[in-house]
């Protein structure tokens, strides 16, 4: 205990943590009507962290070449200790992620948390969910299965819907004609060193906009925003509310640990749930499997352009969704920040989301 | 700022939208094969094969072929009958080394130049020295098929020794009591293969056993072709000692399988008990 109370000792001296902390945690408070959706920021952290330690771990192992990819997956699994562990942890992890990201995203538009002065916050965040799927697609060609190349090949192949450009970008994207060992080359160049640290910043950004702006109060009630409508610099301090240490970080390592709960469900009972048979067969471009379809967190764009008779006018309305989506809080200027007061809105929120959940099953089909 | 915003993407898809339907090529494509399928291989002897004016008894031979267990090896058209499957009009030159249909009695070394030790054993056996002694013996498409008259070649196994196919030339007793010798060892590498097939699907590849299994089957069933009962006998004490040590490694395998689901059920139990005690922790602090 006495060496302990030294060591900190030594940084209080240098840094002063406990002001650190009394500023950055204690009196750091949330609104008292926080709920665990306002955890899942920090759940989605967690996820990332993990996705980062066990990336790193299997990048000891992996070969990224095409001769050797599949087989340095098939070593991880079967011959290096726990090798398995840690690919589970880190494909389970990667799904679960985008629930994770999703979840976070609905909730903050359903309580109204990307409403002035939070617009940035929002785009960030919205911009971390598009790389969020940017490394699941580049993280799920390197196996070099048959499920991992086919499902590539779909996904590379959409932007040749667009006119002149949409060539260049699938031939950028696939460095060719097709996807070979050079796309191999490029998803994982760009899953292990460009994306993560693009990630890294945003999320960064991300906690300093929260941090300068204060957590968002639900708007289930009267807001504060509404009492003071924002025309200057303030940060929403929540006098009455809970200090984010210790009430709040607990409730977040009690969302942190069931989210590692389900992930350790889904691993054991569940353990081929997103390795089926392809999964595990060597990539062969000569052989089309019988059906062919992206994972699970693309089905949604696929069975659009699916439906959408003409592929272009199909991938122009995505794009459109997409900046929709990301522009959204410039777009609202309603008043009300209550979205059960505003029954179009809370009418098109629950749509989208039975359009989304209907796209995904029927896309599976 | 709305407005701005909306005008800015009203006007950006505009244009975009003016050349919608224009690539006409990539909407067959992508109708048609969904998502992929551009690169198949060109194969001349397929197109040729499906072609409307082809021959209706050749017109089936591609669809066999896809039936078979050359197809599942990547065994294409030109490794057994040559040619060139990359030019169409040198397809069938046999300055290519085209063969095309062998005649009845070279059938077995059409088959031997990839089955070497089989057609060995083969011609050594009764079954062989009949076929080149009287030209009407036995030969490899006899009991194996071929992608004729709707037949294609299946994954060899014992189910090929049946009365109904050796009762064609001879009585079905003395083939019975092959089948016998044979059946032990062959229900094990069945089983075998199936642990190997199970290990796949649970994302598991032991290829250095599957290898030795899979020469192990090729060694077996070259004995086989002596059509030798008191030989396959004598020596399937010698095949089972060398399937032991595969079975030992698959049995290890699956206990390990075993053992990942427990840690992994252990790990998750942690986590949710560590959950529960933060969430009784974690009510919020009396006013």
């Amino acid at each position: 205990m006495e060496v302990g109370r030294k060591i900190r000792d030594w940084f209080e001296i240098r840094i002063g943590l406990d002001e650190f902390a009394n500023v950055q945690f204690r009196e750091f408070r949330v609104p008292r009507n926080s709920n665990v959706f306002h955890t899942l920021g920090l759940v989605t952290v967690i996820a990332y962290m993990i996705q980062v330690i066990t990336g790193i771990l299997l990048l000891v192992y992996y070969i990224p070449h095409p001769e050797f990819a599949f087989k340095s997956v098939q070593e991880i699994m079967s011959t290096v200790s726990f090798g398995w562990l840690l690919r589970q942890v880190h494909v389970v992890g990667s799904s679960l992620m985008v629930v994770v990201v999703f979840l976070h995203m609905a909730s903050v538009f359903f309580m109204g948390g990307y409403r002035k002065p939070r617009e940035m916050t929002w785009v960030v965040g919205g911009l971390m969910f598009l790389i969020t799927l940017m490394f699941c697609l580049s993280g799920y060609l390197l196996p070099w299965t048959q499920l991992s190349y086919w499902a590539t090949t779909v996904v590379t192949s959409i932007p040749t819907a667009f006119p002149y450009i949409g060539d260049f970008i699938s031939r950028v994207l696939r460095g060719g004609e097709y996807v070979t060992g050079i796309t191999l080359g490029r998803f994982f160049a760009l899953h292990v060193s460009i994306l993560p640290p693009l990630f890294l910043f945003l999320m960064l950004l991300h906690i300093f906009f929260v941090k300068r702006t204060g957590l968002s109060t639900p708007p289930f009630g009267l807001s504060s925003e509404q009492q003071n409508p924002w025309t200057e610099y303030r940060r929403e301090t929540h006098p009455d509310g809970y200090p984010f240490y210790p009430h709040f970080v607990k409730k977040e390592i009690f969302m942190g640990m069931l989210y590692l709960t389900l992930m350790f469900f889904f691993i054991t009972f569940f353990p081929m749930l997103f390795l089926p048979e392809d999964a595990n067969t060597p990539a062969d471009p000569l052989r089309t499997p019988s059906q062919i379809r992206p994972e699970w967190y693309f089905l949604v764009p696929y069975q659009m352009l699916k439906l959408v008779p003409n592929k272009f006018i199909g991938i122009t309305l995505l794009i459109l969704l997409v900046a929709v989506f990301l522009l959204w809080p410039f777009l609202d200027t309603k008043k009300e920040p209550n979205i059960l007061k505003r029954p179009v809105l809370k009418t098109v929120f629950f749509l989208i989301l039975i359009l989304l959940a209907v796209l995904t099953v029927w896309g599976s089909y | 700022m709305r407005y701005l915003l909306l005008a800015l993407l009203m006007v950006s898809s505009l244009p975009l939208g003016s050349f919608a339907g224009y690539r006409e090529k990539f909407e067959k494509e992508f109708l048609s094969k969904p998502w992929a399928g551009e690169q198949v291989e060109e194969d001349a002897c397929i197109a040729c094969h499906v072609a409307e004016k082809m021959d209706p008894k050749f017109k089936n031979i591609p669809q066999s072929w896809k039936m078979s267990i050359h197809y599942q090896h990547n065994v294409s058209c030109h490794n057994c009958h040559g040619g060139d499957p990359k030019d169409a009009e040198m397809s069938m030159s046999p300055q290519r080394g085209f063969v095309g249909t062998p005649k009845y009695t070279e059938v077995p070394e059409f088959c031997g130049k990839c089955h070497v030790g089989i057609l060995k054993n083969y011609l050594e056996s009764g079954h062989g020295k009949a076929l080149k002694s009287t030209g009407k013996g036995p030969n490899c498409v006899t009991c194996h098929g071929s992608h004729k008259e709707e037949q294609y070649i299946k994954k060899a196994s014992i189910d090929i020794i049946n009365e109904r196919l050796c009762s064609k030339c001879h009585s079905y007793e003395r083939a019975k009591i092959m089948k016998q010798a044979l059946f032990l060892t062959e229900k094990k590498m069945g089983e075998l293969e199936e642990g190997f097939s199970r290990l796949k699907a649970e994302g598991v590849y032991i290829e250095e056993e599957e290898k030795g299994l899979f020469n192990i089957q090729a060694e077996f069933r070259t004995l086989f072709h002596t059509v030798d009962v008191s030989l396959v006998k004598e020596r399937t004490d010698d095949f089972a000692k060398k399937l032991e040590p595969i079975e030992i490694r698959l049995k290890n395998t699956f206990s390990e399988l075993r053992f990942r689901r427990n840690f992994s059920a252990f790990i998750m139990l942690l986590f949710a008990g560590m959950g529960i005690v933060v969430f009784i922790l974690s009510r919020p602090p009396k006013e």
